[in-house]
């Protein structure tokens, strides 16, 4: 089965085809050799006969690479989690840590989809961040000034009544 | 009595670039920390650290009767600020001075003027430095709104206790003016608790050119050189350089001159900087007095082989300015990067995560400064600067090819970094050309994102990130075939 990977807003399929006498994988149409030197964070790769110097470390299934001189992070997709995924339009989460400092709901309001739920600030940037749908404002997680962290949850709708439950 | 222990009221990487030159002084250090900075490297350098206690990390480090006791506590006589935080908060250097112990920085009264932007400024059209025509608020909006008009179109409007862009804003239209000074009064109100605006004309293509000043209080007052710093994104200074490309020698010493003559006038103690606009037409206009070390001083410490540390502790220990303007020399050209955890490609958006790899480039000519190393988290708590690179070769041309290097040569994997993005600045050709001002990051947003990959090195990419798959791995050196030799394991 070919491994999913997540680059730069694309999927793509890596799949080995032989490992004898090289190691020949086929990526999304094209097909490479490969060889490595082995190494700790840093190693080579050779790649159809042209090396490239990697640094490399994961963060759960996130590679994060250096090659030449770029810096790249791959998601590698684990195919069991993926099925999992989706809906989560009735949850506002941060993009990344803040704290709130407009509050325009509250529990019960109900909100247009582009409405302004709330303002949120992180490092000198403010984000206005808006209901994702038409709905009913189920809970507000978060309190005016309350600093949070990348992922917290903020602001939740309430199950439209049209989705059936998942 | 000289000083002979610190402390240093700040963290990250100038609170270790404090420590170095007073280690090499032979002066003891005392750290302060966050809980959340437990960990950092400016803590475990020091000679002594306290922890300050407080709910937001930021305000800790902002908490001034916790601090003079921590100096108390560890000996200390003296204390340095750094950059932001209390640097320049007058109250903070009084306290400091009527608790007994010296403070490396201006004298109170001095940071109250610079620190606000309409006295700074009349204070600078008095002694003959030239302004940017301008309109402040006296009366009602209404009143402003009209007297702002009269400047002309486009204009700035910005908060009268600001900084860092905070309150700022660009009008280029009457029939929008009322409505964005009004929101920049409450910006202003909110962040700087003070809501007085002002307006000014705005500059289109302007430079960003600031000079460092020495003075000793006395009035005795020395510059050193130019910086120019007109690679911004979101009105903050990303690259920095000395000497300023493409400025006129006339020009740059008019600069100079204006800059001591407002540091004099002021009777100026510490090392500090006065900002200029220098407008396409030779025009330069009095922005505002930092009164603290800049985050970009390696630059000017590269060309004239000074240590500005060193320089603010001698003023501070009373020592008369001990140079003069011809002693002071300006050799090749510096430059220096700030290296944040951001993404370029999302509006320079903060990013946080922890740093799993780093690799710091060395050699001469070359400065890594930073309070950063391998598996501290990136939060949210602080400013999103990491690192600084900062450099310095013959001539402009060499110092960018330096610069080149030393950013592929920087590894910092685990949480987003604009390093990349840098790198594509110092390869843009008006970059390189020296045709610089502070909408460059804007004007060339295009040819600033990184050419797509070619698909043999996209596959190299997704190839070195699926052999750091454990399952991958496993079907490609050790699943039981026929032919596998163990020969191939690899880790």
């Amino acid at each position: 089965m070919p491994l999913t990977l997540h680059f730069e807003g694309q999927t793509h399929a890596v799949e080995i085809l032989a490992r004898q006498p090289q190691l020949r994988c086929r990526v999304d149409t094209a097909e490479h050799v490969i060889s490595e030197t082995a190494g700790d964070a840093c190693w080579w790769l050779t790649l159809d006969g042209r090396q490239y110097q990697v640094w490399r470390v994961c963060e759960g299934e996130r590679v994060h690479l250096k090659i030449g001189a770029r810096t790249f992070s791959v998601d590698v997709i684990d195919e069991l989690d993926a099925t999992q995924h989706g809906s989560g339009s009735d949850e506002l989460r941060a993009e990344m840590p803040g704290v709130v400092v407009a509050l325009r709901c509250q529990a019960g309001s109900l909100v247009a989809a582009g409405d302004p739920l709330l303002t949120i600030e992180s490092m000198k940037m403010q984000i206005t961040m808006n209901a994702p749908r038409a709905g009913t404002i189920a809970a507000v997680h978060v309190a005016l000034n309350q600093s949070f962290q990348k992922g917290a949850l903020l602001v939740a709708l309430e199950q439209a009544a049209e989705t059936p439950p998942a | 009595m000289p000083i002979n222990h610190l402390l240093i009221a700040n963290r990250g990487e100038i609170a270790c670039r404090i420590q170095r030159t007073a280690r090499a002084l032979g002066l003891k250090t005392t750290a302060v920390y966050h809980f959340a900075d437990r960990h950092a490297p400016h803590v475990v350098a020091a000679d002594a650290a306290v922890e300050l206690h407080a709910e937001v990390p930021t305000a800790a480090y902002l908490d001034v009767t916790q601090l003079i006791a921590a100096a108390h506590s560890t000996g200390a006589d003296a204390v340095h600020p750094g950059y932001g935080f209390l640097a320049e908060n007058a109250r903070f250097a009084a306290a400091v001075e009527a608790a007994d112990l010296r403070f490396i920085g201006p004298q109170p009264t001095v940071i109250e003027l610079m620190g606000d932007k309409l006295r700074a400024r009349e204070f600078a059209v008095k002694h003959g430095i030239p302004v940017a025509p301008s309109a402040t608020q006296q009366g009602g909006l209404q009143a402003f709104v009209r007297a702002a008009s009269a400047i002309g179109f486009p204009l700035l409007i910005k908060a009268a206790a600001g900084g860092g862009g905070k309150g700022m804003s660009i009008v280029h239209h009457a029939d929008e003016l009322a409505a964005r000074a009004e929101l920049a009064a409450g910006e202003a109100l909110r962040y700087f608790a003070d809501g007085r605006i002002y307006a000014e004309r705005y500059v289109d293509r302007p430079r960003h050119i600031e000079v460092q000043v020495l003075g000793d209080g006395t009035g005795k007052v020395v510059h050193l050189f130019e910086r120019e710093c007109s690679i911004q994104r979101r009105f903050q200074k990303i690259i920095e350089e000395s000497p300023a490309p493409n400025l006129p020698s006339a020009l740059r010493d008019e600069i100079c001159a204006a800059a001591v003559k407002l540091a004099s006038a002021a009777r100026y103690r510490n090392a500090g900087t006065v900002e200029f606009i220098l407008a396409p037409t030779g025009e330069f206009y009095f922005l505002e007095m930092n009164t603290r070390l800049q985050v970009e001083h390696p630059v000017t410490e590269f060309v004239t082989g000074m240590d500005l540390v060193e320089a603010q502790i001698r003023i501070a220990n009373g020592e008369p300015l001990w140079l003069t303007q011809s002693e002071v020399t300006q050799t090749g050209h510096a430059l220096e990067c700030r290296v944040c955890a951001e993404q370029p490609a999302h509006d320079f958006r903060p990013a946080t995560g922890a740093i799993r790899l780093l690799r710091v480039p060395e050699g001469p000519g070359l400065r890594f400064e930073s309070g950063i190393q391998e598996g501290l988290a990136v939060t949210a708590a602080f400013d999103s600067m990491l690192a600084k690179l900062v450099c310095h070769a013959s001539d402009r041309n060499a110092a960018i090819a330096a610069m080149r290097d030393a950013l592929a040569a920087t590894v910092l994997l685990g949480v987003d970094s604009n390093l990349d993005y840098l790198a594509q600045i110092f390869a843009h050709p008006e970059f390189v050309a020296g045709r610089l001002h502070t909408g460059f990051v804007v004007e060339h947003a295009a040819s600033l994102v990184a050419a797509p990959l070619a698909p043999e090195d996209q596959a190299a990419v997704l190839l070195a990130a699926a052999l750091a798959d454990d399952g991958f791995r496993r079907m490609a050196y050790a699943m039981p075939e026929p032919h596998a030799s163990i020969g191939h394991w690899r880790n």
